[in-house]
């Protein structure tokens, strides 16, 4: 049996663990292993997305773990077109961060890195995962590292908001453990054994009536959407980020949101079909509040960070309303727009800290006229900015445009016109709200009001991993084929089970 | 067969082979300590018997030996308990000599009260009648009265001990008066003819359903369930922390290993039957379930001593752990004796920290466990552990042990199927308060900076019980079959 999937999940472990066990005067290196270790898994995953293991198909890897008279429960580790984007986007950002950081001396350092790698070791568990255990353990765990990641690292409201962080995640993972409960039983006969291999509880679960697949998928779905977030679930988010250090948001909106939507698909869609047809309208309103509410919320703050937070809200509800449209296209885009924004966000939050560490504040009354002193930083600023408003050329249009697009279908079939009003909305506030940020810190009149004498330009570290992101920007953007090509089949087969 | 060397050596007495040797011990004692005069010899005599015991034990459970001698009857089921006890007597007597808190001085009778209380528990889950199950639980609760008070120089001790003799002959009162109700009724303290009257019978005598209550009631008071917790909480704070390991973690498992063999033998035939007096009962079960680890885990928020905090947890864990009354699937069982299990290493092991930063000057506050990362890297990393454990975080044993117990809840097969998904939702939501006040002793371990920063140094015995507690917190929660296949075995053959 191959152990190239496994070995995704051991590089980082032992990375984590050679990192945490680098205290004293080896603490300066633990950011060396951590690079070294990020980089090997980074490598894998890519070699894994160019098939040079083979197909994909033949890499799953499956043991039985724990068996007993009730339950049966694997180590299954599978890799598919949707799985293996968001593991080559984990493996990424992961090195990324851990460059991006390189500047940046913090008191127990190798506790930093060591947190950053386990965070990736549950990433791409969950990202691999092909059994609901397992599934649940590694969702569990991607949460501990966060944890303290803020509550250690982070700004001075830090404590509060991990707390609510943790609390708010924590409480939806339970329920959605209950939703694994019965599902697991509901697919089986009474007194038989639970298989809670992805495959078995699928194959098991249609037989159980519409009203108990509709009360498993809202549990799961409950899960799932407080982690995305999405509208009213999402309160948690604004405070996580603001008060997470750079390196942490970076990874909580770049992959760890993408958690929740990477399981409505993977499993509300895919193992419970009938139910989401059922409750197709719930997720399209969700969605759309999502969308309006974010935008809405961006123009409101005033902390560059949290602005980017609120448009991640945004941003998360459409790929939550791709999802909604449950078609060919509005699941390919969506999967495509939690990529396209994994990279963007990624951008968006490393420009904003750096405002927080480079200026001293990120307060937008507060900056001005950035761009004559910053020039570098104001490119990348803007880059960021236009591909996450959807500028065509750039990835964010490829995400954002075609959902749309799947959604006006939606609208044709159920003659709801209207509701196109909300996305010319959506699309209006969402270039309102970035363009008016951008004028009034970057342009215009130099600002008074705090001494930026003492701010700086652009790191090299940091530009490398900046001049990384806007290429892979650029390049998703001009050739979108490059990541759909895998989503194709993964799609194809995943409508081809949903016919009703 | 390994087992055939006890066999051989023990002959009809096999049923009774660890209570004897146990009895050996706890006999033998307090004339040792008055000859030899060292509590180092005392302890290490009493280690090698705790061991050996536990050999004798563990051979007896893996061949799966059943036999029956006047009365006593050894099972899977008695076996399984007897190692859980076992292992707590283990933990407790290795860090005993070390520890400040128990009083050298009457380390003879402190050992002989230790054992005595064991033997009590063993004969409880090797008995199938009312009466030795009362004897065997009166033999465990009188010398905990003594274990508590034991630790002469605290008021709280004291203070403790009378508290508890007081509830606890209360609770025994209580409990003879309903075992005295049901013979009256069914005519006999047999089990299995009480079952067998329950099952058979055309309408309920109400006496009966008193004599039951009154008998839940006072079992009830054992395991510190909602509403009859307010001792709990006292004599663990007050008693010395190695004796509130012995009674949070081997005591209270008694209790509940009496749960079992009175009401679910008793009631199990009704399941099948349907007949409204076993599920009123199940309902029953499912309230104080809730109850109790509702209350368990909010009063928990409020304490500001760990001890205290922990006796609250342990309360909150029985109620996760009757889960499996209400239920009563064999699942259901085999998962509540494997929370059983796990929770001896996880609160063990708290507790054993707890003891281990006594001895070492800390005190018992939460706040005295500011900046304790700094000054203990080792004790506070394997005190997350034991937190997040009892917590139910993955990968853990108190997560998987959790998961199994919950989901036997969900997962009931027939004509019931769904009734308990509401106790698994409480159940769940409970795990999420809990990990607040867990997280918050975290908190002050990691994040707060404490005003003393010196190294601490414990005791090599405790290090060595806190090393197994985090081996088995971990095995438990990888590889939950090595304990859990026992349990399974253990259920089917009450």
């Amino acid at each position: 049996m191959s152990m190239i999937l496994s070995s995704l999940i051991i590089v980082p472990l032992v990375g984590a663990i050679i990192a945490l066990l680098m205290g004293g005067t080896r603490e300066k290196l633990s950011k060396y292993v951590a690079i070294a270790f990020s980089a090997a898994t980074l490598v894998i995953a890519v070699l894994l997305l160019l098939g040079i293991f083979g197909d994909f198909e033949d890499l799953g890897e499956s043991f039985e773990w724990i068996h007993n008279s009730s339950f049966i429960m694997n180590y299954a580790l599978e890799v598919d077109g949707l799985s293996i984007l968001m593991v080559f986007l984990t493996a990424l950002l992961v090195l990324l961060v851990n460059v991006f950081s390189l500047d940046e001396h913090r008191e127990n350092n190798n506790y930093f890195y060591a947190l950053i790698m386990a965070m990736e070791v549950g990433l791409m568990g969950v990202y691999l995962a092909a059994d609901y255990f397992l599934f649940y353990i590694m969702w569990e765990v991607t949460l501990i590292p966060m944890y303290f990641m803020i509550s250690w690292y982070g700004g001075p409201r830090r404590h509060y908001s991990a707390i609510k962080f943790f609390i708010y995640t924590h409480v939806a993972s339970l329920v959605m453990l209950i939703g694994i409960f019965v599902i697991g039983y509901e697919s089986v006969a009474p007194g038989e054994a639970v298989n809670f291999l992805f495959s078995a509880v699928k194959a098991g679960i249609g037989i159980a009536p519409l009203g108990v697949q509709a009360l498993v998928f809202a549990l799961l779905f409950f899960g799932f959407m407080v982690k995305m977030p999405s509208v009213p679930f999402h309160t948690w988010l604004p405070d996580a980020h603001t008060e997470a250090p750079t390196e942490g948001s970076v990874l909580l909106a770049g992959v760890m949101l993408k958690m929740g939507s990477y399981g409505i698909i993977r499993i509300c869609i895919e193992a419970l079909p009938d139910a989401a047809y059922h409750w197709q309208w719930v997720i399209i309103a969700i969605a759309l509040v999502s969308i309006i509410y974010g935008a809405y919320g961006c123009i409101a703050q005033t902390d560059l960070k949290k602005m980017v937070a609120f448009s991640s809200i945004s941003h998360m509800g459409m790929v939550m309303l791709g999802i909604g449209c449950l078609s060919d296209a509005g699941i390919t885009f969506a999967i495509f727009q939690m990529f396209a924004h994994g990279l963007i966000t990624a951008m968006l939050f490393m420009v904003c800290g750096m405002t927080g560490h480079k200026v001293g504040t990120r307060e937008i009354p507060l900056l001005g006229g950035l761009a004559g002193r910053m020039p570098v930083y104001a490119t990348f600023m803007m880059i960021a900015f236009m591909a996450s408003l959807g500028l065509p050329g750039l990835v964010g249009f490829w995400g954002e445009f075609p959902v749309i697009m799947a959604f006006y279908e939606f609208i044709l079939e159920n003659d709801v016109i209207w509701m196109l009003l909300f996305c010319m909305l959506s699309l209006m506030l969402t270039a309102g709200y970035y363009l008016w940020a951008m004028q009034r810190t970057l342009f215009g009149p130099e600002t008074k009001k705090i001494d930026l004498s003492k701010a700086h330009d652009v790191g090299h570290y940091e530009f490398a991993v900046l001049l990384v992101l806007s290429i892979l920007v650029a390049f998703f953007g001009v050739w979108p084929d490059g990541a759909l090509q895998f989503l194709e089949p993964y799609v194809d087969g995943l409508i081809a089970g949903m016919v009703i | 067969m390994i087992s055939d060397i006890v066999v051989n050596i023990f002959d009809d007495l096999t049923p009774l082979a660890t209570m004897i040797i146990l009895a050996i011990g706890a006999l033998s004692f307090p004339a040792v300590q008055m000859f030899i005069k060292k509590h180092t010899v005392t302890w290490a005599y009493a280690t090698i018997l705790v061991v050996l015991a536990f050999a004798v034990n563990l051979v007896l459970l893996i061949d799966g030996i059943e036999c029956e001698y006047l009365g006593v009857c050894l099972s899977p089921y008695s076996t399984f308990m007897a190692l859980l006890f076992l292992t707590v007597l283990f933990l407790v007597v290795l860090v005993s000599n070390s520890s400040t808190e128990t009083t050298k001085n009457h380390s003879g009778a402190y050992y002989s009260l230790l054992f005595g209380a064991t033997i009590g528990m063993v004969f409880v889950t090797t008995s199938t009648d009312l009466l030795t199950i009362f004897v065997g639980v009166e033999l465990t609760s009188i010398s905990s009265y003594a274990l508590v008070a034991l630790k002469r120089k605290d008021g709280r001790a004291s203070e403790a001990a009378v508290k508890y003799a007081i509830i606890g002959g209360m609770s025994t009162a209580l409990t003879l008066y309903g075992i005295s109700m049901v013979y009256g009724v069914a005519g006999s303290t047999e089990l299995a003819e009480i079952a067998q009257y329950v099952t058979t019978m055309t309408d309920t005598p109400w006496i009966l359903a008193i004599g039951v209550l009154c008998m839940l009631a006072g079992y009830g008071f054992k395991i510190a369930a909602v509403p009859f917790h307010m001792w709990a909480p006292d004599v663990y704070e007050g008693a010395a922390t190695p004796v509130s390991i012995f009674l949070a973690t081997a005591s209270k498992k008694m209790g509940l290993g009496v749960f079992i063999q009175v009401f679910l033998v008793m009631f199990i035939g009704t399941t099948v039957t349907g007949t409204i007096f076993g599920e009123t009962f199940q309902y029953i079960f499912a309230i104080i379930a809730a109850v109790t680890m509702t209350v368990g885990n909010v009063v928990a928020i409020a304490q500001t001593n760990i001890k205290r905090m922990l006796a609250y947890s342990s309360i909150a864990q029985a109620g996760y752990i009757l889960i499996m009354m209400a239920v009563m699937t064999p699942n259901a069982e085999a998962a509540g004796l494997f929370h059983m299990f796990t929770h001896v290493f996880m609160k063990g092991g708290a507790f054993l920290i707890v003891g281990a930063l006594i001895c070492a000057g800390v005190g018992e506050k939460i706040s005295d466990y500011k900046g304790l990362a700094k000054r203990a890297p080792v004790l506070a990393f394997a005190m997350m552990l034991f937190l997040f454990s009892l917590a139910g975080i993955p990968p853990l044993a108190g997560f998987t042990s959790k998961f199994f117990l919950f989901a036997s809840a969900v997962g009931v097969p027939g004509e019931a199927s769904g009734a308990w998904v509401w106790l698994a939702f409480v159940a769940i939501l409970n795990s999420a308060i809990s990990l607040y006040y867990y997280a918050r002793v975290v908190k002050a371990m990691y994040i707060e900076k404490g005003e003393c920063t010196d190294k601490i140094k414990i005791p090599a015995t405790f290090m060595v019980a806190i090393a197994i507690c985090v081996v088995f917190v971990i095995v438990l929660g990888v590889y939950p079959d090595l304990v859990y296949g026992f349990a399974e075995t253990a259920v089917g053959l009450i």
